[in-house]
C-alpha cells in the first residue's frame, strides 16, 4: 500500500478535479436554495436562518478554499496549454498554487470564521 | 524533494502532449470536443473574475461591513440590473463549465458505452432542469418586493 507514492502533480491534478466536483454539487444545492426566493421573503429569510451556524460556516470556508485552488491551479493549466514553454516552471509553480491557496486561505478564513471564533465572545 | 517522477522535459508526440498535465491535451481533430476545451479554459477565465467576486462580496465584504444576507439584501442587490446580469452569466457559464468536467471525468472512468451514455444523459437533463431553475429565479425575482409565486405568498 505504502509502496506507491504520489507526486505533487498527480496530486495537483486530483484536486483540481475534487474541488470541480465539490464545487459543482455545491452549486446545484446553491440553485435549489436561491429557489426560495421565489416564495416571498417569509420562507427565504426562515430558509436562511437554517444555515447560519458553525458547520454551515465551516463548509463554506472549505468552498471558499476548494474555489481559491480550483482558480489559480485553473490559471495555471491554461497558462502552460497556450504557452507550453512555461511548464519549464511545471514543479514551481504547482507548489506556488499549492502555498498560494494556503497562504490565501488564512486571512479569508479569519474573516469567515469571525461569528463564530471565541475572540468574538462566543 | 525526490518524490514523484521526472516531468519536465514533456516526453511524445508534442502535438499530443499534454503540458498543463492538470486536464485534457488539446484534441487534435476538430470539433465539438475541440469546441469543448476551448469553452473550458476561456469560461474558466472568466469565471475566475465572476466567482471569486461573487464570494468576495457574500461571504467576505458582507462579513466585514456586518450585513446579513436576506430577503432585503437579495432585494437591493437584484434591483440593479448590473448585478442580476452578472449573476445570471456567472450562473450560466459556472453550471456548462462544470457539467463538462464532470462529463470528462465520468469518460475517464466509464467505458464509451450504454452507461456512459446513461450517466452523461442524466447529468445533461439534471443541468437542463437546474439551468432552468435557476434562471427562472433570477429573472422572475420582482423587484417591487412582492413575491412572485407560491403557497406562502
Amino acid at each position: 500500500m505504502f509502496r506507491y507514492r504520489i507526486s505533487w502533480s498527480q496530486l495537483a491534478w486530483l484536486g483540481h478535479r475534487l474541488s470541480g466536483i465539490g464545487v459543482l454539487v455545491y452549486l446545484f444545492m446553491h440553485i435549489v436554495e436561491n429557489a426560495t426566493l421565489a416564495f416571498g421573503p417569509g420562507v427565504y429569510d426562515t430558509t436562511q436562518t437554517f444555515f447560519r451556524n458553525l458547520p454551515v460556516r465551516l463548509g463554506e470556508i472549505v468552498l471558499m478554499a476548494a474555489l481559491v485552488y480550483h482558480s489559480l491551479n485553473g490559471l495555471r493549466v491554461i497558462v502552460m496549454d497556450f504557452w507550453p514553454a512555461t511548464t519549464a516552471w511545471y514543479r514551481p509553480v504547482t507548489y506556488a498554487v499549492i502555498i498560494g491557496t494556503i497562504v490565501a486561505m488564512i486571512p479569508l478564513g479569519l474573516i469567515m470564521i469571525t461569528p463564530y471564533a471565541p475572540w468574538n465572545g462566543r | 524533494m525526490a518524490i514523484g517522477r521526472k516531468i519536465w522535459p514533456v516526453q511524445g508526440d508534442p502535438l499530443r502532449r499534454n503540458p498543463s498535465r492538470a486536464a485534457k491535451p488539446r484534441p487534435a481533430e476538430p470539433g465539438f470536443e475541440r469546441w469543448m476545451w476551448y469553452f473550458t479554459r476561456i469560461s474558466g477565465l472568466l469565471l475566475v473574475l465572476l466567482a471569486m467576486g461573487h464570494m468576495g462580496i457574500m461571504h467576505v465584504l458582507v462579513q466585514l461591513t456586518g450585513q446579513q444576507i436576506n430577503f432585503a439584501f437579495v432585494l437591493e442587490r437584484w434591483g440593479n440590473p448590473f448585478w442580476r446580469g452578472y449573476d445570471l452569466l456567472l450562473l450560466v457559464l459556472a453550471l456548462l463549465h462544470g457539467v463538462n468536467g464532470a462529463r470528462i471525468i465520468i469518460g475517464d472512468y466509464v467505458e464509451r458505452g450504454g452507461l456512459r451514455s446513461l450517466l452523461v444523459g442524466i447529468l445533461l437533463a439534471l443541468t437542463f432542469v437546474w439551468l432552468l431553475l435557476g434562471i427562472f429565479v433570477i429573472l422572475t425575482f420582482n423587484p417591487d418586493g412582492a413575491p412572485a409565486i407560491g403557497p406562502f405568498s
